[in-house]
C-alpha cells in the first residue's frame, strides 16, 4: 500500500518535472528541473529496494552529467531575444506524434510487458536473500554480463580519447612556427 | 480518541521508528547549526595564537568574556538582520534557490554518518544515523556530488563576472577532485567488504592497528588532500581568491543567504571530517576499549555507550576540523593550473594504482586463507 502510494507520488512528480524541462523558456531552469527529475527517479528506484542503482543514478547523472550540461548552457548564455526566436515549426504535429508514440509504448507494455522485480528470479526478496543489492549487481555484472560490460567500457574509453583528439588544438611545433602563423593571420 | 488509544498508537513499532527519526533529524540539524559559530571563533583565535596576537576576546556575557566565544553569536545576529540586496539583472528564482540547495545537500550528507552503534529503545532497534542504508557510503558520495549545483547556480544567477568565474572554478575543482575522492575510498570498501558505514566502523574494531588508516595509508593520504579541495578550502580556495575574484561565487550574496553558504561550507567540512574519522579512524569506537567492554563499563546501558561513542566521533572529527584551520593559516594558495595538474596527473594515477594493488592483495590474501 505505502509502496504504491510512493510510486504514484514519485511518478506524478517525475511527469510534472519532465513537462517543466520541456516547457521552460530558460535553459538553466530546464536543467534544474532535469536534476529534479533524476533525483525523483532515484527515489523511485529506492522505493523498489534498488538502493545501489538509486545511488549510482544520482552520482553519475545528477552529479556529473547534468553539471556538464549546465556548464555548456551557462557558457553559451543565450540572450532572451535569441531564445524567443527559436520557433517550433508545427507544434500540433509534434504533439500528435508524441501522443501516438506514448499510447503505443504504454499499450505495448500493458499487453506484452512483464513487471520487473515481481516475477522471475530477481525479486526483491531473492536479492535480499542473496546478499543485497550491491552484491547481486556486482556478481551478475562480472560473471553473466562480463563481456558486454567490458566492451561497453572500452567503447566509452574510445569515445573519451576521440573527444580529446578532436578538441585538441594543433600546437605549433616550435616558436618560429607559431610566429609565422600569427603573422599569416595578421 | 481516549488517552489509552493515544498511548497505544504512540507505542506501536512504526510510531517509535518515526518519532526516533524526527528526534535524530532534530539533533543533527541542531548540531550542524552549532558548527559555524564555533568554527568562526576557532578560525579567528587560532591564527591569533599562531601569530602571537590576541584575536577577538572581548564579546561575552557581562564580566565573563568566555575567550570571545560570543563574538560569533554577535556575527550571526548581524548577518541575519543585514539589509538584503538582490543585484539587478540577477535571475531572481535561481538566485534564491542556490543557497537553499547548498544547505539542503550539506545537511542530507550529514544525516548519513553513523554517529554510534545501534541502540534498543522499547524493544525497537534504532540506528543512530537518520539515514541508514546498506549503500550509505555511496549515498554520501552521491549527495556530496550534488553540492556543486549550489555553487554553479549561485555564480550564474548573480549576473556578475567575478561570481561566474568563481563558480566555474569551484565547480571544475569539485568535479575533478570527486574522482580521486571516490578512488581513495573504494580500497576501503574492498578491505572491509561492505558499503554500510556502521558495519565499516564495527569491522575496524577498537584497536588502532586495524583501523582504515593503517590498512590503507595511501588512501588516507589521497582522501586528506581531497578533503581540502572538495570544500574549496585553503590551500585550494582558488574559487574565492580575494585578490583575483573579489569573493568568488558568493560575491553578490549578503545577509542570511550569505550565511547559508557559510553554513553549508562548514557543514561540508564537518561531514568530510566525520567521514575521515569514520572510515579511517574507527568512527565511534573508543580506542583500546572494545564495544562489549564499553557496554559493561556503561552499566549495560547501550544508550550511554552510544553517547560515549558519539563524543569520541566528535572528538576525532573535531581534530580534522582543527587541521582545516591549521592548514589554512600555514600554507599559501595554489595556482589554478597547479591544482588541476595535481588532481588529474598525480592524484588520479596514484588512486588507480592504489586500487589495483589493494584489490590484488585482498584477492591473494582471500585465496591463501581459503586453502
Amino acid at each position: 500500500m505505502s509502496q504504491e502510494l510512493l510510486f504514484y507520488a514519485f511518478a506524478g512528480l517525475i511527469a510534472l518535472c519532465s513537462v517543466m524541462v520541456v516547457t521552460s523558456r530558460n535553459p538553466v531552469i530546464s536543467a534544474i528541473f532535469l536534476v529534479g527529475d533524476l533525483f525523483l527517479l532515484a527515489g523511485l528506484y529506492a522505493s523498489m529496494e534498488a538502493h545501489f542503482v538509486a545511488a549510482i543514478q544520482i552520482l553519475v547523472y545528477a552529479g556529473a552529467i547534468v553539471v556538464l550540461f549546465m556548464f555548456v548552457i551557462m557558457l553559451l548564455n543565450l540572450d532572451p531575444d535569441q531564445r524567443s526566436q527559436v520557433q517550433i515549426a508545427a507544434p500540433e504535429v509534434g504533439i500528435l506524434a508524441l501522443t501516438v508514440i506514448a499510447f503505443a509504448v504504454v499499450g505495448g507494455m500493458l499487453v506484452f510487458g512483464q513487471p520487473t522485480g515481481v516475477s522471475g528470479e530477481m525479486t526483491a526478496e531473492a536479492i535480499k536473500g542473496a546478499g543485497g543489492n550491491t552484491f547481486t549487481v556486482g556478481m551478475v555484472l562480472y560473471t553473466k554480463y562480463l563481456w558486454p560490460f567490458e566492451l561497453a567500457s572500452m567503447l566509452i574509453m574510445l569515445a573519451i580519447i576521440a573527444a580529446i583528439v578532436i578538441a585538441k588544438k594543433d600546437r605549433p611545433k616550435s616558436a618560429t612556427d607559431g610566429d609565422k602563423r600569427r603573422l599569416a593571420h595578421g | 480518541m481516549g488517552l489509552t488509544d493515544l498511548v497505544a498508537l504512540l507505542s506501536s513499532d512504526a510510531a517509535i521508528q518515526i518519532i526516533a527519526s524526527i528526534v535524530k533529524i532534530l539533533i543533527i540539524v541542531v548540531l550542524c547549526l552549532q558548527i559555524p559559530p564555533i568554527m568562526v571563533w576557532a578560525e579567528r583565535r587560532a591564527p591569533a595564537m599562531m601569530q602571537r596576537r590576541k584575536g577577538p576576546n572581548r564579546v561575552g556575557i557581562g564580566k565573563f568574556r568566555l575567550y570571545g566565544l560570543l563574538q560569533s553569536a554577535a556575527d550571526a545576529v548581524k548577518l541575519i538582520f543585514k539589509e538584503e540586496v538582490v543585484p539587478t539583472g540577477a535571475n531572481k528564482v535561481v538566485y534564491h534557490i542556490a543557497p537553499i540547495f547548498s544547505v539542503f545537500t550539506a545537511f542530507l550528507v550529514a544525516c548519513a554518518i553513523p554517529y554510534g552503534n545501534d541502540i534498543t529503545v522499547f524493544g525497537q532497534q534504532i540506528s543512530l544515523s537518520p539515514i541508514r542504508l546498506d549503500v550509505g557510503f555511496l549515498f554520501i558520495l552521491a549527495m556530496s556530488s550534488l553540492a556543486v549545483y549550489g555553487v554553479t547556480l549561485a555564480g550564474w544567477a548573480s549576473n556578475n563576472k567575478y561570481s561566474l568565474l568563481g563558480s566555474l572554478r569551484a565547480s571544475a575543482q569539485m568535479i575533478s577532485y570527486e574522482i580521486p575522492l571516490g578512488m581513495s575510498l573504494i580500497p576501503l570498501v574492498i578491505i572491509f567488504g561492505t558499503l554500510d558505514l556502521n558495519k565499516m566502523v564495527i569491522a575496524q574494531s577498537a584497536f588502532p592497528w586495524s583501523w582504515g588508516v593503517v590498512r590503507a595509508p595511501i588512501s588516507f593520504f589521497l582522501f586528506f588532500i581531497c578533503m581540502f579541495a572538495e570544500t574549496n578550502r585553503s590551500p585550494f580556495d582558488l574559487a574565492e581568491g580575494e585578490s583575483e575574484l573579489v569573493a568568488g561565487f558568493h560575491t553578490e550574496y549578503n545577509s542570511a543567504k550569505f550565511a547559508a553558504f557559510f553554513l553549508s561550507e562548514y557543514v561540508a567540512m564537518f561531514v568530510l571530517s566525520a567521514l575521515a574519522a569514520t572510515v579511517f579512524f574507527g568512527g565511534w569506537q573508543v580506542p583500546f576499549v572494545p564495544y562489549d567492554l564499553l557496554l559493561k563499563i556503561a552499566f549495560g546501558l547501550d544508550w550511554l555507550a552510544a553517547l560515549v561513542g558519539f563524543l569520541f566521533l566528535l572528538l576525532k572529527a573535531g581534530f580534522f576540523m582543527w587541521v582545516y584551520v591549521w592548514v589554512r593559516w600555514t600554507l599559501p594558495r595554489f595556482r589554478y593550473d597547479q591544482l588541476m595538474a595535481l588532481g588529474w596527473k598525480f592524484m588520479l594515477p596514484i588512486g588507480l594504482f592504489n586500487l589495483l594493488i589493494t584489490a590484488l592483495v585482498v584477492a591473494i590474501f582471500d585465496t591463501v586463507t581459503r586453502h
